[in-house]
C-alpha cells in the first residue's frame, strides 16, 4: 500500500517535471512573447496573424490570451500593480488605462522606434497618452462612430420612404414603423453603458457638438447648459419608441431584437455590425448619421479611437516587443483589422473595402465629434459616465428629471476636474 | 512528566497550527492591513502617493459616493432581513420535513442541496433567460394564464430587480441552510423527542420546545454566515447587474461600489483606489463587529444537550 502511493507519487513528480522542463529549455531557443486583449471574439483573428508575424521572425514566438471584457481592466491592473503582466498590451483608450499609464506600466513609444505613429492625426494619437505626462504610450489601432442603423426592408414595408433629416422626422419615422408592427428601435434600457452610447449618437446636434465639447473641457460651460439637459431630454423622450418592458431588456436581446429584424432601427456604434452579422448573416443594413434637432441645428457623428497597442513597461523583451508591436502597424495588419473584423483603422493608408464601414467612415470624417464622456470625462472618479449610465436608466422611467441628471453630472465632475471646479 | 507529556503536545500543536497561521497571515492579515493603510494615502491610477489621513473618508461621504453608499447599505440590510426571514426558515421546514420523511431522504437531500453545487454565473444566466422580458417563458406564462399586468422586466425595473435577485439567491442558498439544520436535527438526543411524546407534547410543542432551543447552535451558524454573506453580497448582483448595481443602481451592494471604486468598471472608467479601501475598511468593520457582536449574543440564548 505505501509502495504503491510512492510510486505514484514519483509518477506525479515526473510527469510535472516532464511538462515544466520543456518550457524551460525551448525559451533559450525563441523569445517568448505575451499578449493580452478583451477582444474573446477576435482569437482567431490574432493568432492568424501572429502566424504571419513569426514566419517572418522564427526567432519570436507571440501567445495571445483574451480576457472577459468586462473583467479585463482588473486582470490587467492586477498583474501590472505587481510587477507581472503580459509583454504587449491591448490598452482601452483616453481615460480607460490612463491610471494605469500614470502609474508608468506602459513603455513610452517614440516615433523613431514606431514609425507608424507619425501617419496618426493628433486626435487619434490621444486616446493612447498619459493624462499626467501626455507621452505616447500605445499605437492606437480603431476609430468607432456612432449613428443610427435601418433595416431597409422593414423601412420600405412601412411606407418610410427617404431617411430622417431632421428629429422631427425620425420620431415621424418611428411612428409609421410602430403602425405597420414593428419595433421601432430595439434599444432598451437594460443596459447603462448603452443608453450612454445612445445619447452620444443623439446627443451632440442638441448640446452643439465639438463646440460644446471644447467649452466643457475648458470650463467656460458647465453640463448644466440649457442645450446639454435638451440632449438628456432626447433619451427620454426616445423611451416611449422602445420595445414593451424595455427597462429589463438586457443588451444582447436588444441587438438581437434589430439583428432578427423585429426592429427598424438601432442606435449606436458601428462595432456593432459585426455582432449583428453574426447573428444574422443575411441582414440587410443601413447606416445614416443621426438627424439634427431641428433646422438651424448640425448634424454630428459621435467618434473616438477604441484602443491601441502597448507595451509593459517591464518587458524583459523590449526588441522583440518593438518588433511585434511594429508588425502591428504595418498596413498588412490594419488591412486585415478592416477586412477581418469591419474596424474602421486608424491609419489612413488602409484601404476599406466593406460598403457599410466605407459609408460610416465618410460621414466621420466629415460630421465627427469627439465621445463627450469618453475622451474628456473618464481620467477620474467619479467620472461622468459612472453618473449618466444609471442616471439615464432612472430617466427613462421618469425616475429623475433631465434638469437634475445634468446637475449631477456637473456636481461629479467639478468635484475633480479642474476647469470645472467651483461651477455649477 | 505530566507537564513533559503537555509540553510536547502543545509543541505538536503549535507546529501544526503553523502552516495555518502562515497562510492566513499571509493571503489575509498583510492584505486586511495593507488595505487599512491604503485607506489613508492619496491615489493616481493604481500609485500610491501621500499620506492624506481621513481625506477619503472624507470624500466617501460626499455626492456622489454617500448616494451609492446609502443606497448600497440598504439593499445589504434589506437582503440580509430577508434572506434571514425567507431563505432560513424556509430551509429550517425542508431540513425538518427531511427529517421527518420515511422514505427517499437521499433523493431530497440531493434535490435541496443540488443549486448550491451549481456555478452561480450558470445560475445568474439561467434566470436571466427565464426572466427576459421578450423572449422569457417567465412573462410568457404569465401572459398566457391571463395575467398579462403581472408580466414585468423583472431584473430591469428599480422596483422588482432586488427582490427578484434575493428570490434566486433563495432558488440556490436555501439547500445550504437546509443542509446544515438536517444535521442539527440528527444531532439531537432522540430520547429527548420520545420523553416528550411520552408527557404527551404535540408535534407543534415538542418542535417548539424541544426541537428548536436545541437547534440554537446551527440557528447562530447560520445567522452569522447569512450576515456575512448578506453584507458581502457581490456574486450574483454582479452576474446580474453589472459592477454598476443595473439596473439605475437598485441592485448595488456595498461590496460591488467597492470594487468599483478600487478596479474601476470598464463602462464608466476610472477608479480611486483610496476610496475603494476607505469604503474596504469600513465593510470589514461593519461585517467583523457585526459577526461578533451577534455570534456572542446568539450564544448566549444556546442551550446544552
Amino acid at each position: 500500500m505505501k509502495i504503491k502511493r510512492f510510486r505514484g507519487l514519483v509518477a506525479a513528480l515526473l510527469a510535472v517535471t516532464a511538462v515544466v522542463i520543456p518550457g524551460a529549455t525551448s525559451a533559450s531557443a525563441a523569445t517568448e512573447l505575451t499578449f493580452w486583449s478583451w477582444r474573446t471574439e477576435d482569437k482567431a483573428f490574432y493568432e492568424n496573424q501572429i502566424k504571419l508575424f513569426q514566419a517572418k521572425n522564427p526567432d519570436i514566438t507571440v501567445k495571445f490570451t483574451p480576457y472577459l471584457n468586462t473583467e479585463y481592466n482588473a486582470i490587467l491592473a492586477t498583474a501590472l500593480t505587481a510587477g507581472k503582466g503580459p509583454d504587449i498590451i491591448q490598452m482601452r483608450p483616453y481615460g480607460g488605462m490612463s491610471n494605469l499609464s500614470d502609474a508608468g506600466n506602459f513603455m513610452p513609444l517614440t516615433a523613431a522606434e514606431v514609425p507608424a505613429l507619425k501617419k496618426l492625426p493628433a486626435g487619434i494619437l490621444a486616446a493612447a497618452q498619459g493624462y499626467k505626462d501626455k507621452k505616447q504610450y500605445g499605437l492606437p489601432y480603431a476609430v468607432s462612430a456612432l449613428g443610427i442603423m435601418y433595416n431597409p426592408d422593414i423601412l420600405e414595408q412601412s411606407g418610410v420612404r427617404a431617411l430622417p433629416q431632421t428629429w422631427a422626422q425620425l420620431m415621424e419615422a418611428f411612428n409609421k414603423v410602430k403602425k405597420a408592427g414593428f419595433l421601432p428601435i430595439g434599444n432598451a434600457g437594460g443596459n447603462g453603458p448603452a443608453l450612454e452610447q445612445l445619447h452620444a449618437t443623439i446627443g451632440p446636434t442638441f448640446y452643439g457638438g465639438t463646440s460644446f465639447f471644447n467649452d466643457v473641457v475648458a470650463g467656460k460651460k458647465a453640463f448644466t447648459d440649457k442645450a446639454y439637459v435638451a440632449s438628456l431630454k432626447a433619451v427620454a423622450d426616445i423611451a416611449k419608441y422602445m420595445p414593451a418592458n424595455y427597462q429589463g431588456i438586457d443588451y444582447n436581446t436588444m441587438r438581437g431584437l434589430f439583428a432578427n429584424e423585429k426592429a427598424a432601427f438601432y442606435i449606436g456604434g458601428n462595432y456593432e455590425i459585426g455582432y449583428f452579422r453574426s447573428l444574422n448573416p443575411s441582414l440587410n443594413i443601413g447606416w445614416f448619421p443621426a438627424p439634427k434637432a431641428n433646422a438651424g441645428a448640425k448634424r454630428y457623428v459621435g467618434t473616438w479611437a477604441d484602443g491601441s497597442y502597448a507595451i509593459n513597461a517591464k518587458t524583459a523583451n523590449k526588441a522583440a516587443a518593438l518588433k511585434f508591436l511594429n508588425f502591428l502597424g504595418t498596413k498588412e495588419f490594419g488591412q486585415a483589422l478592416v477586412d477581418e473584423i469591419a474596424f474602421i483603422p486608424t491609419a489612413p493608408y488602409v484601404k476599406i473595402n466593406d460598403q457599410a464601414v466605407k459609408e460610416i467612415n465618410r460621414w466621420r470624417t466629415t460630421l465627427g465629434t469627439p465621445f463627450l464622456n469618453v475622451v474628456g470625462f473618464r481620467y477620474e472618479s467619479p467620472t461622468s459616465s459612472s453618473i449618466l449610465q444609471p442616471g439615464f436608466q432612472k430617466l427613462i422611467v421618469g425616475g429623475t428629471t433631465p434638469e437634475q441628471l445634468a446637475k449631477d453630472v456637473q456636481t461629479a465632475v467639478a468635484s475633480w476636474y479642474a476647469p470645472q471646479k467651483g461651477k455649477s | 512528566m505530566a507537564s513533559a507529556l503537555k509540553r510536547d503536545q502543545q509543541r505538536a500543536i503549535g507546529a501544526l497550527l503553523t502552516p495555518a497561521l502562515i497562510i492566513i497571515v499571509v493571503f489575509t492579515t498583510i492584505p486586511a492591513l495593507t488595505t487599512l493603510s491604503y485607506a489613508f494615502f492619496g491615489w493616481e491610477g493604481f500609485k500610491r502617493t501621500t499620506f492624506v489621513g481621513f481625506e477619503n473618508f472624507q470624500l466617501l461621504f460626499q455626492y456622489p459616493y454617500l448616494d451609492q453608499f446609502k443606497a448600497a447599505l440598504k439593499h445589504n440590510t434589506i437582503a440580509f432581513v430577508v434572506i434571514m426571514a425567507f431563505q432560513t426558515s424556509i430551509g429550517l421546514l425542508l431540513a425538518y420535513a427531511m427529517f421527518r420523511v420515511k422514505r427517499g431522504l437521499r433523493f431530497y437531500r440531493v434535490v435541496v442541496f443540488l443549486p448550491v453545487i451549481f456555478s452561480l454565473v450558470v445560475v445568474g444566466y439561467l434566470w436571466q433567460a427565464l426572466l427576459d422580458p421578450y423572449y422569457g417563458p417567465i412573462n410568457q406564462i404569465l401572459t398566457g394564464i391571463g395575467f398579462p399586468e403581472l408580466a414585468k422586466p423583472w431584473l430591469g425595473d428599480t422596483a422588482t430587480a432586488l427582490p427578484s435577485l434575493m428570490f434566486i439567491n433563495l432558488w440556490r442558498w436555501v439547500g445550504f441552510p437546509a443542509i446544515v439544520f438536517l444535521a442539527g436535527l440528527n444531532a439531537i438526543n432522540q430520547e429527548f423527542l420520545e420523553a416528550a411524546r411520552i408527557d404527551g407534547a404535540s408535534e407543534g410543542q415538542i418542535f417548539r420546545k424541544v426541537i428548536f432551543p436545541l437547534l440554537a447552535p446551527s440557528l447562530t451558524i447560520i445567522t452569522v454566515l447569512t450576515f456575512i454573506g448578506a453584507y458581502e453580497w457581490f456574486d450574483l448582483p454582479f452576474v446580474l447587474g453589472g459592477s454598476n448595481g443595473s439596473p439605475a443602481g437598485s441592485t448595488d451592494t456595498l461590496a460591488l461600489m467597492f470594487y468599483r471604486l478600487s478596479f474601476g468598471s470598464i463602462d464608466s472608467g476610472a477608479n480611486n483606489v483610496g476610496v475603494g479601501s476607505a469604503l474596504g475598511v469600513l465593510i470589514f468593520t461593519l461585517v467583523g463587529l457585526g459577526a461578533a457582536l451577534g455570534s456572542n449574543l446568539l450564544r448566549r440564548r444556546e442551550v446544552e444537550q
